[in-house]
């Protein structure tokens, strides 16, 4: 009788057991992609449409560009100085709640954004605080000593000085050249080099987006996908733009593992000039595809205000994270002149 | 007596002594300050061990089996990122469960992955074949499974019950065949069950769970639980009003229906999961079997000439109800609060369950005369029994 008891009640435990949590509290609301409000007494998990800040500011980052310590030589030509660190042992926030050990220049992913004019002669000092090897390459023209491919520069702080002139005109992209490469380069050690044109180009607002991937968890698969790394941010945070105003964006594309990405611009086209080497447009479209490290730069002009998706049209790439909102603020009186091009 | 004492004493000294060590070597291990054996990188790991579809949402269940807390912090459909709802909260300490609320118009007979990512990055799936509304509990739909339960269980047990008379007219060496297919039938059915048992626990339980030990586990406990209280219920039929006979025929009984509990609780789940089709088959497929073992219960039962007429019908019905009815609770279980654990559980039961009557039958057998439980009719018996099982087993 006992036995059989014991066998009842051991029974209804596992029976009620797996329906335990049901725990009752106020109640929370988000709204989904339908613009349905669902109300929860648990936990929202949202990166989407919820505004959520990180450690990394990507709106900071997208118009933040570094000319370097500038002095002049005796023949005239213009010297910029930069110092870069690298290091490999920060755990960073990358998607609320989702923490990935990246590996940075400067602290960061992407790495600061290098920019020069064509000519300047440019000093990297390359400092390696990490526990790896690392380099710096760069794409562009400059002699083979200066490649960051065989000269690997010890952790614990090896340094070394990367000196060349600045060309060609364009936008490049810079990264880690140490095998295993793919693994260098997928945990961040990359940034953008931009390239003016002695005579400038016309002045306009400008930004610079860096499509890249996250595998957080190694199986070399993308996990998030995003333009400056953190996943939807600019959806929850659009960048706010003007009606009647050059937008200009320096694009690369950094994505590993896909083989391509690309950049669908919503109720606008715009003139795409590929690796940004000639000042005349190849296309006048609103959808590239870029290859990795593929790279170019978009102009356009928004003549309505409103709201404007951009994304990859990948759209697996969108729905994981690479995707954002152009907010266009009505300003019918274009005042270009206060604007700035290069310095 | 003060002698005795301190024997007694020393004995539970001596049996508490080794205890006491065991306990100071896991304060040494796991105590304060003691990072001795803190090497090693422990990885996380959740499963999702249930996905519901309702009404514009798919909710999972997500349990978190590895060895360290976590934090669900993404929920995806196909590898999507979704916004979600966890409920009560995202933090998981081991074993515990939440509840992911997926808002999303989902179609149905589509298949599904629904993913979650915790904290460090990690994502884990879990595919659905096809999606289908999870049962609500209506009246109908309990109604609707206890006439599942019934079609499965209570009846082609009555049916087997039938063969009743036959049973009692042929010779003894006729009767052991019987016997003993019903032992080959058995056997397919328990193993057949063991094997249900692993898969859901492969397909739906983390590894944590040590899946094949824990049906090993339960199968042998509800083995050796059910022989003691068989024993018990036997040796008692000569002091009460039960012959011998008819404990044996109880015992069967309960057993098989311990078993058909397990069988209600896979066709429960099949329904609640969408297959419906699939369930048509395990129907069908059941309610052959189960007419099997209406023989198993008759063979006995047929042994016992001092019963009249109206209390062997009352002990029929009795019995036939006791071996079949667990199929209904078994379903309306499986249906409305599948659980893969608890699904484990049962089938394990079962599984002991059907390894005892079988125990149990060829025991009678040898008491019958057959000691060595070798003569051609046994052998037949058992062969045939496996082999039926198992050709039927391809045409369902």
């Amino acid at each position: 009788m006992i036995l059989l008891l014991s066998v009842t009640i051991g029974l209804s435990v596992i029976v009620v057991f797996p329906n335990f949590s049901e725990a009752q509290s106020e109640l929370k609301t988000f709204v989904t992609h339908s613009g349905k409000i669902i109300r929860t007494t648990g936990e929202v998990i949202d990166p989407l449409y919820t505004v959520s800040t990180v450690e990394f500011d990507p709106m900071e980052y997208l118009r933040e560009f570094n000319y370097g310590n500038i002095s002049k030589l005796a023949d005239g030509t213009t010297v910029r100085e930069y110092t870069i660190i690298a290091e490999d042992d920060k755990v960073m926030e990358v998607s609320p709640g989702v923490f990935y050990n990246v590996w940075t220049y400067n602290g960061t992913v992407p790495g600061p954004t290098i920019r020069a004019t064509e000519g300047d002669l440019l000093k990297i000092n390359f400092i390696n605080n990490g526990s790896k090897d690392h380099t710096i390459h760069f794409h562009g023209i400059h002699p083979a000593g200066m490649d960051g491919v065989f000269e690997a520069v010890g952790p614990g702080g090896g340094k070394f000085v990367y000196e060349f002139e600045a060309g060609p005109v364009g936008v490049h992209p810079y990264h880690c050249h140490v095998m295993p490469l793919e693994e260098h380069i997928v945990h961040g050690l990359y940034g953008v080099f931009i390239v003016d044109p002695k005579e400038g180009r016309e002045p306009a607002d400008e930004m610079v987006m860096v499509l890249n991937g996250l595998d957080t968890d190694f199986d070399t698969e993308n996990n998030f996908y995003a333009a400056n790394t953190i996943p939807f941010y600019y959806q929850h945070h659009p960048i706010q733009i003007n009606t009647n105003e050059l937008i200009r964006i320096y694009v690369v594309n950094m994505v590993e593992f896909d083989p391509i990405n690309n950049f669908h611009l919503h109720g606008n086209l715009y003139k795409y000039y590929p690796t940004g080497t000639d000042l005349v447009p190849s296309f006048y479209t609103d959808m590239i595809t870029l290859s990795q490290t593929e790279r170019g730069i978009m102009e356009f002009v928004y003549d309505y205000p409103g709201k404007y998706l951009f994304h990859a049209h990948k759209v697996e790439f969108s729905e994981k994270g690479w995707v954002g909102i152009f907010l266009v603020n009505d300003n019918s009186e274009s005042d270009e002149s206060d604007m700035e091009y290069g310095s | 007596m003060a002698v005795s004492e301190t024997s007694k004493f020393k004995v539970a000294a001596t049996g508490v002594i080794p205890f006491a060590f065991v306990i100071v070597m896991m304060l040494y291990i796991f105590g304060p300050g003691a990072d001795l054996l803190d090497f090693g990188v422990a990885l996380p790991e959740v499963t999702i061990e249930k996905v519901d579809f309702i009404d514009s949402e798919i909710q999972a269940t997500v349990r978190n089996t590895g060895p360290i807390p976590v934090q669900i912090a993404i929920a995806d459909v196909n590898d999507r990122i979704q916004p979600a709802a966890v409920e009560p909260d995202g933090f998981l300490d081991r074993y515990e469960t939440a509840l992911v609320r997926i808002p999303f118009e989902w179609n149905e007979a589509e298949p599904y992955r629904i993913g979650i990512t915790i904290d460090d990055g990690t994502r884990f799936e879990k595919e659905i074949e096809s999606a289908a509304f999870a049962l609500e509990f209506t009246s109908d739909l309990v109604i609707f499974f206890a006439i599942i339960g019934t079609y499965v269980g209570i009846i082609p047990v009555m049916i087997g019950l039938l063969w009743l008379p036959f049973i009692r007219r042929i010779s003894k060496s006729k009767y052991h065949f019987f016997l003993a297919l019903t032992v080959g039938l058995l056997l397919f059915l328990g193993i057949d069950a063991i094997e249900e048992a692993i898969e859901v626990s492969n397909e739906n339980l983390a590894g944590s769970f040590n899946g094949i030990l824990l049906t090993a586990t339960v199968v042998v406990i509800s083995f050796i639980g059910l022989y003691y209280a068989g024993q018990k219920l036997i040796d008692r039929a000569d002091s009460s009003k039960l012959t011998k006979p008819v404990a044996i025929a109880l015992m069967i009984a309960i057993g098989i229906g311990l078993h058909n509990f397990g069988e209600g609780l896979a066709i429960g789940a099949a329904v609640g999961l969408g297959s419906i089709a699939f369930s048509t088959f395990l129907i069908v497929g059941f309610a052959l079997h189960n007419t099997t073992e209406g023989i198993a219960i008759a063979g006995p039962l047929s042994k016992d000439k001092t019963l009249s007429k109206k209390s062997l019908i009352t002990k029929l019905i009795g019995f036939g109800l006791i071996a079949g009815s667990p199929a209904i609770f078994g379903a309306w279980i499986g249906g409305f609060s599948y659980s893969p654990f608890s699904s484990v559980i049962f089938l394990a039961i079962g599984a002991g369950a059907i390894f005892q009557v079988i125990v149990v039958i060829l025991r009678l057998i040898r008491e019958e005369g057959d000691k060595n439980l070798s003569g051609s009719s046994v052998v037949a018996g058992i062969a045939i029994g496996m082999l039926v099982m198992y050709l039927t087993s391809i045409l369902v």
